[in-house]
C-alpha cells in the first residue's frame, strides 16, 4: 500500500540551532504514528512543517503524492492541524467559533452543515455550545478544538500534544476520539512526550531527539527488541 | 471572497467587544456632557452680567453711565447713598462681580476736558474662564461710555466736525488676494474662517491612524498570545486574505471609533468656544470667502480622503509589521510607539508652523515623512495648491506598496512565527529567531 505521507531528509535551523537534522519517516493510510521524544527534540517543529507553517532549510514531506514545500496551498485544504495548548477566541461563543472554522474550510452550506454537526457530536457539549468560550474549562477547550480539527475528516490530522495539561478523564476522552476517527479511516500524525500515552494509542511511533530520529517501530517491535516493559525504557535506551 | 468576509467579520467582533464600546460611550457622552455644561454656563456668563454703581456725582453725567450699562443689558444696582465699603460688602455678599464708583466732580471735570477716574473693583469668586467674562464685559462697556464722551467733548470743542474722522482721520481698507482673485475681507477674517473649517481635520487624522495602528498590532499580537494564529495559518485561506481582513477591521474599527470621538469633540469645542467656531457664519465672510476660491470642492475632498487612506494603510502596515514580531498584547502597545512619534510630529507642526516656509531641514524632515501630506493636504487644498498634494499622494503610494510588499511577505514567510524582536537591559533591541 502507498504511503499516506512520506518525510524526506527535512531539516530546519533556528538561527545556529539545528532543531531537525534530516529526519526521515512514513505514516501509512489510516494510522496513527506518533513522534515521540523529550521538550526540545523538534517534534513541534517537524509537525509545523508538515502542517505548512514552517518551511523547512532542506527536504520535503509528501502527502498523497503532493509536496508540502511546492504546494502548501493544495496541502491546507485536506489537512488539519492542532497545535499544543492551541487557544480559542475567547469572546466567540463554541457554536460561533465551530461555524467560523468551517466557513474557511468550505462555501458550501450544506457540507459546512455537515460539519457543524460531526464537530458537535465530538465535542459533547450540549448545553454549553452558545456559551462563549472563555467560560469554558481547559478540557472543554481542548475537545472543541479536537472536534474542529476532525470535523472536516482531513487526510491527515496533526496533533501536538493532543491531551497536555488534561486530567485522566479527559485526556481518555480525546485518546478515544482520536482511536475512533482513525478507525473510521481517517490518518493521524501525532506527538507527544507522554509515552505510556502514545503505547495506548498509536500504531508506530518514532523516537526522536535533538532533531534526530533514532528509532521506528510499533510499540510491541520496540519493546520486545530492546526488551523493554514499556516505551519510556525503550527510550532511555535508544538516546543513550 | 467569502473566506475574507468571514474572516473580516471576526476580526470586527474581535474588536468591537463591550470591553472596547463601552469606555468608547462613556468618554464620548462625557465630552458631550462637559460640553454642553460649558456651552450653557458660557451663555450665561455671556449674557445677564450684573453691576453695582455707586454715583456719589449725582449729576446728569454720572447718571449716563448707568443708563448706557442698563441699555447694553446690564443688571445695575444703582445706589447713591451708600458708601465705597458698604457697597464693596454688598457686591461681595450678593456675588454682583464688579462695582463702579463713580467720584464726585465727575460731571465738572468732564465739562473742564479733564481725564475722570470710575474706579472698578472686581470681586473674585472663583477662578473659572468664565469668571472673567463679566469683567471683560464691562471693560467693553467702560468703552462705549469713553466713546460717548469723547464725542460729547469733541463736538463742544469743535462744533461741526465728525468725531469720528477727529478721532481716526487714517483708516484701512482691507482687501485679500488669492491667485489673481480679490474680497473686501481681512487677512485676519480669512485665517480665522479657515481655522474654523480645517481644526478638526488633522484631529480625526490624528485620531484614525493612531487607533488603527494600535489595533492592528494588537489583533496580531493577541493571536500569537491566544495560540490561535498557528490554527489559521494552517487553514485553506491565503496568507493575503488573513493580512487585509485584520488591516480593514482595524481600518473600520478605527473610523468608528474617530466618528463617534469626533462627535463628542464636537460638542465639547462648541461649548469651550461658545459655538463661535461653527461652520455658520457671517454671510459677508462667506460671500468674501467663495470670491476667494476658498472652498473645498468635491474632487478636493476625494484627494483629502485618499490621502488619509493611504496614511492609514501605511500606519496598519508597519504596525502589522511591528506587531507580527510581538510575543504578546503588551510588548505589541510597546513596538508601536514609534510610529505615534511619527504621527505626533506632523500633527503637532502643522498646527503651529507653516512647513513651505520653513528652513530646508524641517520641510525635508517633514516631506520625509509619510503622514505630513495628509495633515498639510486640506491647507493646500483651500489655496489650491495642488502639486504638493499630488506629490504627496505619489509619495504615500510608493510607501504603501513597499510596506505591503514586506507585511505580505512576512505573513508567506514563517517570521510571523519565528521572528521576535526583544527588548533586553544588554542590547536595546535585537530580533532573534527561536
Amino acid at each position: 500500500m502507498d504511503n499516506a505521507l512520506v518525510v524526506q531528509d527535512l531539516e530546519k535551523k533556528y538561527g545556529k540551532i539545528k532543531a531537525l537534522k534530516g529526519i526521515n519517516f512514513e505514516v501509512k493510510p489510516n494510522e496513527i504514528f506518533a513522534l515521540i521524544g523529550p521538550n526540545g527534540a523538534g517534534k513541534t517543529t517537524a509537525l509545523r512543517i508538515i502542517a505548512t507553517i514552517l518551511k523547512p532549510d532542506a527536504g520535503d514531506a509528501i502527502l498523497y503524492g503532493t509536496s508540502i514545500r511546492k504546494n502548501p496551498e493544495q496541502i491546507r485544504p485536506v489537512i488539519s492541524y492542532l497545535p499544543e495548548e492551541a487557544g480559542t477566541y475567547k469572546n466567540m461563543t463554541g457554536f460561533g467559533y465551530i461555524k467560523f472554522m468551517a466557513s474557511l474550510y468550505t462555501n458550501d452550506p450544506k457540507l459546512r452543515q455537515k460539519y457543524l454537526e460531526t464537530a458537535f457530536e465530538i465535542a459533547g457539549l450540549e448545553g454549553r455550545m452558545n456559551d462563549k468560550l472563555a467560560t469554558y474549562s481547559k478540557g472543554m477547550v481542548r475537545k472543541i478544538i479536537l472536534a474542529r480539527a476532525v470535523m472536516t475528516r482531513p487526510k491527515l490530522a496533526i496533533l501536538d500534544e493532543p491531551t497536555s495539561g488534561l486530567d485522566v478523564i479527559n485526556a481518555l476522552e480525546i485518546r478515544n476520539t482520536i482511536k475512533k476517527f482513525a478507525q473510521s479511516g481517517m490518518t493521524v500524525l501525532v506527538s507527544s512526550h507522554n509515552m505510556l500515552e502514545i503505547e495506548y494509542l498509536c500504531d508506530r511511533v518514532a523516537m526522536i531527539n535533538k532533531g534526530e530520529i533514532h528509532k521506528i517501530g510499533t510499540p510491541s517491535e520496540l519493546k520486545s527488541e530492546f526488551g523493554s516493559q514499556n516505551l519510556e525504557e525503550v527510550f532511555s535506551e535508544v538516546v543513550k | 471572497m467569502i473566506r475574507f468576509f468571514t474572516l473580516l467579520k471576526k476580526e470586527v467582533r474581535e474588536l468591537l467587544t463591550p470591553q472596547m464600546i463601552l469606555p468608547m460611550l462613556i468618554g464620548v457622552l462625557a465630552l458631550a456632557f462637559i460640553g454642553n455644561i460649558v456651552g450653557s454656563e458660557g451663555k450665561k456668563s455671556q449674557t445677564g452680567h450684573s453691576v453695582s454703581i455707586l454715583d456719589l456725582d449725582k449729576t446728569d453725567s454720572s447718571g449716563l453711565v448707568n443708563k448706557i450699562f442698563t441699555e447694553s443689558g446690564f443688571t445695575v444696582d444703582y445706589n447713591t447713598d451708600l458708601t465705597a465699603e458698604q457697597i464693596i460688602k454688598k457686591a461681595t455678599d450678593e456675588k454682583t462681580g464688579t462695582v463702579l464708583i463713580i467720584p464726585e466732580g465727575f460731571e465738572d471735570g468732564m465739562g473742564k476736558l479733564e481725564q475722570q477716574k470710575i474706579l472698578k473693583h472686581s470681586v473674585i469668586s472663583n477662578f473659572s474662564i468664565f469668571a472673567t467674562t463679566g469683567s471683560a464685559a464691562v471693560d467693553l462697556t467702560i468703552s462705549a461710555v469713553n466713546e460717548y464722551f469723547s464725542n460729547l467733548m469733541m463736538s463742544r470743542s469743535i462744533p461741526g466736525e465728525d468725531p469720528a474722522v477727529l478721532k481716526n482721520p487714517v483708516v484701512t481698507d482691507k482687501y485679500v488676494s488669492l491667485k489673481e482673485k480679490t474680497a473686501h475681507i481681512s487677512i485676519d477674517e480669512v485665517t480665522g474662517f479657515i481655522t474654523t473649517q480645517t481644526m478638526f481635520i488633522p484631529i480625526v487624522i490624528f485620531m484614525i491612524i493612531v487607533s488603527a495602528s494600535q489595533m492592528i498590532a494588537v489583533t496580531i499580537a493577541s493571536e500569537k498570545e491566544n495560540k490561535t494564529l498557528e490554527t489559521l495559518l494552517s487553514t485553506p485561506v491565503s496568507r493575503i486574505s488573513i493580512v487585509t481582513a485584520k488591516m480593514t477591521a482595524a481600518g473600520l474599527v478605527s473610523l468608528l471609533m474617530a466618528t463617534a470621538y469626533m462627535f463628542g469633540m464636537n460638542y465639547y469645542i462648541n461649548g469651550l468656544t461658545g459655538g463661535a467656531f461653527s461652520s455658520s457664519g457671517d454671510s459677508s465672510i462667506s460671500s468674501a470667502i467663495t470670491r476667494l476660491g476658498l472652498t473645498l470642492s468635491i474632487p478636493d475632498y476625494a484627494l483629502i480622503g485618499i490621502s488619509l487612506f493611504l496614511s492609514i494603510l501605511i500606519a496598519l502596515a508597519i504596525s502589522l509589521i511591528l506587531g507580527a514580531f510581538a510575543e504578546d498584547v503588551k510588548k505589541a502597545q510597546g513596538l508601536i510607539t514609534p510610529i505615534l512619534f511619527l504621527i505626533m510630529i506632523p500633527y503637532l507642526m502643522s498646527m503651529f508652523i507653516d512647513v513651505g516656509t520653513s528652513s530646508t531641514g524641517i520641510k525635508l524632515l517633514m516631506y520625509a515623512i509619510p503622514f505630513s501630506h495628509t495633515f498639510s493636504a486640506s491647507q493646500n487644498l483651500f489655496l489650491q495648491n495642488y502639486q504638493p498634494v499630488i506629490f504627496g499622494i505619489i509619495y504615500q503610494s510608493v510607501w504603501v506598496i513597499a510596506l505591503v510588499i514586506i507585511a505580505a511577505k512576512i505573513f508567506k514567510s514563517d517570521k510571523i512565527l519565528t521572528m521576535k524582536i526583544n527588548f533586553s537591559k544588554k542590547s536595546l533591541t535585537k530580533i532573534r529567531m527561536f
